[in-house]
């Protein structure tokens, strides 16, 4: 039996295009939800400086906050990239061994890089 | 004759299954892993620390004063604990280290405008989980020093959620 190479990338782009759509919503949800929720603390924080409502005890600490929050959302972002890469890879990988496996007649286990 | 023809294109077929996984293998590459393994514990424990941190903002919201801070005090040492434990188990899943993870990593640094700090040890979920203990002592001791005011305790609460979301979506992504 020989692989058809049409069908083939159909079946791959369907693999990639499922995990895409799915992943690219919870990555729009995700950085407004954020992006919306760290520019409601910044404003908050200028008011309650200027309010007086922030005491010198807390102002420092929440002016870091502010960065780091900032910082840890790109790095939670790449973070879910690199899942959503991940699943994108195994899934056209997945489908290219089946059709290996269905064309030779041999069972092929997908083999996983280690390093 | 007919035993040498048939032996011959046993060898072609062979050598050309052979042909076709040797290409698989060198065009597709292998199944990878770039994210560490989906923990349950973690998930849960996540849920569990933002219902009573929630709670607990809930009580100071209006503001307080430090004379009630001791009707609080033990709630407070309890839940840190708590975010404290959280952070460390999910902090102990080692990172897949590869060629691909370096190489994906170098691509998107490279994109960005800023470069990320070097930190692809550590799961972002631990890094946001020990920043929600941080904010979390750091309200403890306000209010045992001096009481918050209702906008510390709406900041404070600002602060808490978006680490948790950060670490609760990227927790839940796991599950793959």
């Amino acid at each position: 039996m020989t692989i058809d190479k049409i069908q083939l990338i159909i079946d791959m782009k369907a693999a990639a295009s499922g995990v895409l759509k799915a992943d690219v919503a919870t990555f729009r949800g995700f950085s407004e939800r954020q992006l919306k929720a760290i520019a409601q603390q910044a404003v908050s924080i200028e008011l309650g400086v200027a309010t007086r409502q922030i005491t010198d005890e807390t102002r420092e600490f929440f002016l870091d906050g502010l960065e780091d929050m900032a910082l840890s959302f790109a790095k939670t972002l790449r973070g879910l990239i690199l899942v959503t890469i991940e699943k994108v890879w195994n899934a056209v990988v997945s489908v290219l061994w089946k059709a290996l496996s269905t064309a030779t007649g041999l069972v092929l286990p997908v083999p996983v890089l280690s390093d | 004759l007919k035993e040498i023809t048939v032996n011959l294109i046993n060898r072609i077929a062979s050598a050309g299954r052979f042909l076709i996984v040797a290409i698989a293998v060198v065009v597709s590459g292998c199944a990878v892993q770039l994210a560490p393994p989906y923990d349950k514990v973690v998930a849960d424990g996540l849920v569990l620390v933002s219902t009573e941190a929630m709670t607990l903002i809930a009580t100071v919201s209006p503001g307080s004063k430090s004379d009630t801070f001791s009707v609080r005090a033990e709630k407070y040492d309890g839940l840190i604990g708590k975010v404290e434990a959280l952070a460390i188990q999910a902090g102990a899943r080692p990172m897949p280290k590869n060629n691909v993870t370096d190489a994906i990593n170098r691509s998107l640094d490279k994109r960005a405008s800023q470069t990320l700090p070097d930190d692809n040890f550590t799961p972002p979920s631990a890094h946001a989980i020990k920043k929600v203990a941080e904010t979390l002592t750091k309200m403890r001791d306000t209010d045992r020093k001096q009481g918050i005011t209702a906008s510390e305790a709406q900041l404070f609460k600002g602060q808490t959620v978006i680490y948790l979301d950060q670490a609760t979506t990227y927790e839940n992504f796991l599950q793959r």
